[in-house]
């Protein structure tokens, strides 16, 4: 293998040029499978093709399957970043396209991206009383995409247990996040308590293709507003990556540091044991 | 990556992209060429952007904003950047996504076996407040501003 500095595009075909040729098939199969619907409970959950490449693509990897190589499968983590570009593009598009709509909604939009501090208060509490340490700090201060990974790193270090934390639910968001928060954003819709338009800006969460899953959903239970419903998440989204850093550096990580330091010795499981016991 | 990386790799995902929308959407490949040149170069712009700006922002904050600007009324190329690019149906370029996605979760399959159920209930009530929480804020303010 040639040094990474002198490594040319043959030596980058040769070492990954079976991602690149599984990748196509799994994307005709995926897309010959297509979308489908189903009902559950009262919500009803959309499967795209995505979700199907994600499983393809999972159960050909080295511990599962063993068809790819662990050279090769790391190879594909690039290349994920790649992907996701072109995509972000278009979500730009769509928003410039629908600027006077964007502006008609601004301070929703930019509001809402508070609500995002939301899982620090619902997760951070049950972290710590699960008996997670530092880890929780890093795992519930925000969804935990690659804006706020780069933070993390940054700010406690690539091997700290805050790290961890959001490390951990960086994978989880990848396997299980998409499929929960389109189910999530039925499921919420059905309570019909929301306008469309305050979930598609909440579907804006950071995550590209938790984005998607979530207003493809939303798309199909309104299709009178589909259109604005993938705007807004699409403007939702990238306001999330645009402030992601600041409210993540500025706001969720003091909020979850003062109250992780508060929390941590009332309500972690070893603690709560040994008052229990000198009761 | 080397900006002839980003090319290459840019150049294979376009091309599955367009095989994704031909598939699943029922677009010619002659109909998604220019979309995808389309998207590929703003993503490519972007990139560069990120690398010549001595600021620490994500680079796909340069893309974003450059499909935004491109598309904005004040581009004088708008109408040509929204009609090509509409040609791209909106989840093609993410089954892309989800394909190298899933290659690359192979590496992080034995993490997440390690993980304890503990992180999966972290996550699920991550996800959750992050969007029930916003969902909330996002009705006050539109009902307070009167937008619905």
């Amino acid at each position: 293998m040639a040094s990474s500095n002198e490594r040319t595009l043959l030596d980058r075909c040769k070492e990954e040029y079976r991602v690149y040729i599984v990748a196509f098939l799994i994307v005709i199969i995926a897309e010959l499978i297509g979308t489908h619907k189903f009902k559950i409970g009262p919500g009803m959950m959309v499967i795209f093709p995505m979700f199907y490449g994600l499983i393809f693509g999972t159960l050909l990897g080295p511990k599962l399957l063993g068809f790819f190589k662990m050279e090769e499968v790391k190879a594909a983590s690039p290349l994920v970043l790649v992907a996701i570009t072109p995509f972000m593009a278009k979500l730009g598009i769509l928003g410039g396209a629908n600027l006077s709509k964007l502006v008609a909604v601004g301070p929703a939009l930019v509001l809402q991206e508070l609500g995002n501090l939301g899982t620090i208060f619902f997760a951070l509490p049950v972290a710590i009383m699960l008996g997670l340490k530092r880890e929780a700090v890093g795992a519930t201060h925000s969804i935990c995409r690659e804006t706020n990974l780069g933070l993390i790193t940054h700010v406690y270090g690539p091997d700290s247990e805050e790290m961890r934390g959001a490390l951990s639910i960086y994978v989880i968001g990848y396997i299980i996040g998409t499929i929960y928060i389109g189910f999530l954003a039925s499921l919420v819709a059905s309570t019909q308590l929301f306008h469309p338009f305050a979930l598609a800006m909440a579907s804006g969460v950071g995550s590209g293709s938790m984005m998607a899953a979530a207003s493809g959903v939303l798309a199909n239970i309104y299709p009178q507003f589909s259109n604005d419903i993938l705007m807004l998440a699409g403007a939702s989204d990238m306001l999330s990556g645009l402030d992601g850093i600041y409210v993540g550096l500025f706001l969720a990580l003091p909020i979850a540091n003062k109250l992780y330091d508060w929390l941590e010795p009332k309500i972690s499981p070893k603690k709560s044991l040994k008052v229990g016991v000198e009761k | 990556m080397k900006y002839r990386d980003w090319i290459f790799l840019l150049t294979i995902t376009s091309l599955i992209t367009i095989l994704s929308n031909l598939i699943g959407y029922k677009t010619p490949i002659s109909e998604s060429i220019p979309g995808v040149l389309i998207l590929a170069g703003i993503a490519l712009a972007g990139v560069i952007l990120g690398k010549v700006i001595p600021l620490k922002l994500p680079m796909i904050l340069y893309v974003s904003m450059l499909g935004l600007l491109l598309a904005s009324p004040v581009s004088p190329v708008s109408k040509a950047v929204i009609e090509y690019t509409s040609k791209i149906s909106f989840m093609a370029p993410v089954t892309v996504v989800g394909a190298f996605a899933g290659i690359s979760m192979g590496k992080d399959f034995q993490t997440f076996k390690e993980q304890s159920w503990r992180m999966l209930i972290v996550g699920i009530l991550v996800f959750t407040g992050t969007f029930v929480l916003s969902a909330i804020v996002a009705q006050v303010v539109l009902s307070l501003t009167g937008a619905i």
